[in-house]
């Protein structure tokens, strides 16, 4: 990163361990680390937060940003990025919601509506951003507006009201988990497994580092740049809409104009707390699901001392210059050794 | 506007591919130009719909000019962004919807509170602004933070320390309320009668903003450095400029516009809103899409400040007239929609026209951050 560097490490030899990261890289061992401090202090200053009934909601909400990260990762891994999950969640939630009310349709149904939505909103953005050759935040800049007015479109009136509870299957309540563990959560940490196994040992997984390293020496090594990079956007729309379903699902039986916003940044938060580089090539979704725990622990915590709320996010923010500080710190010196 | 297509359409009968060319060459890649060209399109269908009476209110220049109210603070942070953006190392602000809101905030503390006089006032908010903004350069162009990530922290933080200040409340009283007056319409004086009101802000706030702005960015060597090290970061160190000095002072400048937005947001509600800047989607969002609108490459080194302030123009008056045809919630919705629209359409539209231009179709994507030395 800094502008000293001007040849970065040309001349390094690839060995395999830095073609094949190990399972845990420093990063993420540094934020398990600072996530047991706070549990534990937070446990200490407030004794009802280490309890199930404090736990349990944290991890619910916790749930749909982590697993929108997933998809974030790949796009950011891929060096784009994807600030229109808000508006897709918003699109997916209303039209799901709306169709609950007016059909009483099963759950899976429900499901299946929603991520197709999702996927069908990530297609469009992918192939603008493949074949469009502009620059993804430009793009998703765009899209994000037309997404927000199709939603405002679909919700007709200003809220959706009495909406069944037909996907308490993600919900808080007993429903929503077995054992003690959410079901939201649950899928979240399946697909950080599924996606990390992807991302580790899946050709079409490594190609996304390349993509992200270099593009046209991708494009140059035989990789299809722009089939996966359509494919990387539309994964985040389905995990988009699956995580519209939990938003439903954790909410009242009324949904609002406002359901999603600000999710975008919160997801990119996590994202980049997890150790992905924002330049692209680097990343791993374990330490996504890591950021994405770590900024609702931060929010809800700050809550539960009965502090300001909104300083939740002072502390968010602070996270995530020691996050990337931290890292940039460790490149430098990897660099130099 | 007129006056220049007119020859050019004789032209295109004799020599097509000339038209051609320009259309394509010229036109087409002088942002400027293709701006103001839809800027007429919109007020000649406008003054037709008006004239057939489609339009739910008249679409007249009192009321074009009174829409110029919301111009000055988007006009204002988009060339916020334009010295940033061009700044290069994927240089971007998220931050000044949130430093809106704090300076914002403090002045209305140092102004209605603390009782300072307004001079005051308003030169310790900006330099507050610009203190944020040196947060933001100093993590960015001395510590290497990519732009994005510091100033996504630098949003929440500001953010939220403008929400904790405040208690979440807003900020009033009779001094702001009198404030107000700062905002307003006015009729321009010795030339005023026949021309329609305009909001005093673009006098007072607007104007000697871009001056300066056009002033520096075109003819000082601060400006050429500033496009420099856009343009290429290692080069331009090479060629003696302190790139980190050079990309800081970008980041200070739009902090100070940011402040200068804060007290004119304070002046246009009557009050300090802690949540001026970040309700909704907030205030960068637009601001950087007008910016790309404008004709700022995101990759750096390419912005001019006409095109940003005809990009500001195309949507406020785009906005005005969607309300106009559209009207009630529906028509804010459509704002969304044009706006969407108008951002991708340009920027698939330039892209494509200057790939034409380069002859290939395989040119690499530029992404922030993949120039050499940039990783």
């Amino acid at each position: 990163m800094s502008t000293d560097t001007v040849a970065p490490a040309v001349a390094k030899p690839l060995s395999l361990r830095r073609i094949l990261p190990p399972i845990v890289t420093g990063q993420e061992i540094v934020l398990l680390g600072v996530l047991v401090i706070l549990w534990v202090l937070l446990g200490i200053f407030t004794p009802a937060f280490l309890t199930p009934a404090s736990i349990g909601p944290l991890l619910v909400q916790v749930a749909p940003i982590a697993l929108i990260g997933v998809g974030m990762t790949f796009v950011i891994i891929t060096a784009g990025i994807d600030v229109s999950v808000a508006a897709m969640i918003m699109v997916s939630a209303v039209t799901t919601a709306r169709m609950l009310v007016a059909f009483d349709i099963p759950a899976i149904a429900a499901v299946l509506v929603a991520i197709v939505i999702g996927a069908a909103l990530g297609a469009i953005n992918g192939f603008l951003i493949a074949y469009g050759r502009v620059h993804p935040i430009i793009i998703t800049f765009g899209t994000a507006n037309l997404f927000q007015w199709l939603g405002l479109r679909v919700f007709d009136s200003s809220t959706v009201n009495g909406i069944p509870s037909t996907l308490e299957f993600f919900g808080r309540g007993g429903a929503g988990s077995t054992l003690g563990v959410p079901h939201s959560f649950a899928i979240a940490v399946i697909a950080v497994a599924a996606a990390w196994w992807f991302l580790r040992y899946a050709k079409a997984g490594r190609n996304l580092y390349a993509i992200g390293g270099n593009q046209n020496a991708a494009r140059l090594a035989g990789i299809k740049v722009q089939p996966r990079l359509v494919w990387v956007y539309v994964v985040t729309g389905a995990l988009a809409g699956l995580a519209a379903c939990m938003v439903i699902a954790t909410g009242t039986a009324t949904l609002d104009q406002s359901v999603g916003s600000g999710k975008e940044l919160q997801v990119i938060a996590a994202v980049v707390i997890g150790g992905t580089s924002i330049l692209g090539g680097r990343g791993s979704v374990v330490g996504t699901l890591l950021g994405a725990i770590l900024v609702q622990t931060v929010v809800s915590g700050v809550t539960q001392l009965g502090w300001p709320t909104q300083l939740g996010f002072l502390f968010v923010g602070i996270f995530i210059l020691v996050a990337v500080g931290t890292d940039l710190i460790r490149e430098r010196t990897r660099r130099r050794a | 506007m007129t006056a220049v297509t007119t020859p050019t359409t004789a032209d295109q009968r004799r020599e097509p591919s000339r038209f051609r060319d320009w259309i394509t060459g010229g036109a087409l890649k002088d942002r400027a130009v293709l701006l103001l060209a839809l800027i007429v399109v919109l007020l000649v269908a406008m003054a037709i719909l008006d004239g057939v009476g489609l339009t739910s209110g008249r679409f007249n220049s009192d009321y074009l000019a009174s829409t110029l109210i919301a111009y000055v603070p988007l006009a204002l942070l988009a060339l916020a962004e334009l010295f940033v953006i061009t700044s290069g190392r994927g240089g971007i602000d998220l931050s000044v919807g949130s430093m809106v809101s704090l300076t914002g905030i403090v002045f209305a503390m140092l102004y209605q509170q603390a009782g300072l006089p307004l001079a005051v006032a308003v030169v310790s908010a900006v330099a507050f602004g610009a203190l944020l903004g040196a947060v933001n350069g100093f993590l960015t162009a001395y510590l290497g933070y990519p732009a994005l990530i510091t100033t996504l922290a630098t949003f929440y933080a500001y953010r939220s320390i403008a929400l904790v200040v405040s208690e979440q409340r807003p900020i009033s009283g009779p001094e702001i309320s009198e404030f107000y007056s700062a905002a307003k319409a006015i009729e321009l004086p010795v030339i005023g009668g026949g021309l329609p009101l305009v909001p005093l802000g673009v006098f007072t706030f607007l104007l000697p903003v871009a001056i300066v702005a056009w002033f520096v960015l075109n003819r000082t060597t601060y400006g050429r450095k500033l496009y420099a090290i856009g343009t290429n970061d290692t080069a331009a160190q090479w060629a003696g400029i302190d790139t980190r000095r050079t990309r800081m002072m970008a980041y200070v400048t739009a902090g100070a516009i940011a402040g200068l937005v804060g007290v004119y947001t304070v002046a246009q509600f009557a009050s300090a809103r802690p949540d001026a800047g970040t309700s909704g989607s907030g205030m960068a969002l637009p601001a950087i899409t007008i910016a790309v609108l404008g004709g700022v490459a995101i990759t750096g080194g390419i912005g001019r400040l006409s095109g940003i302030l005809l990009a500001a123009l195309l949507i406020v008056w785009l906005n005005a007239s969607i309300l106009l045809v559209v009207p009630g919630n529906e028509g804010a919705q459509a704002q969304l929609l044009a706006l969407g629209v108008v951002l991708l359409g340009a920027s698939l539209l330039s892209n494509a026209t200057i790939r034409r231009r380069q002859g290939g179709l395989a040119k690499p994507l530029s992404v922030p951050g993949t120039a050499p030395g940039a990783k």
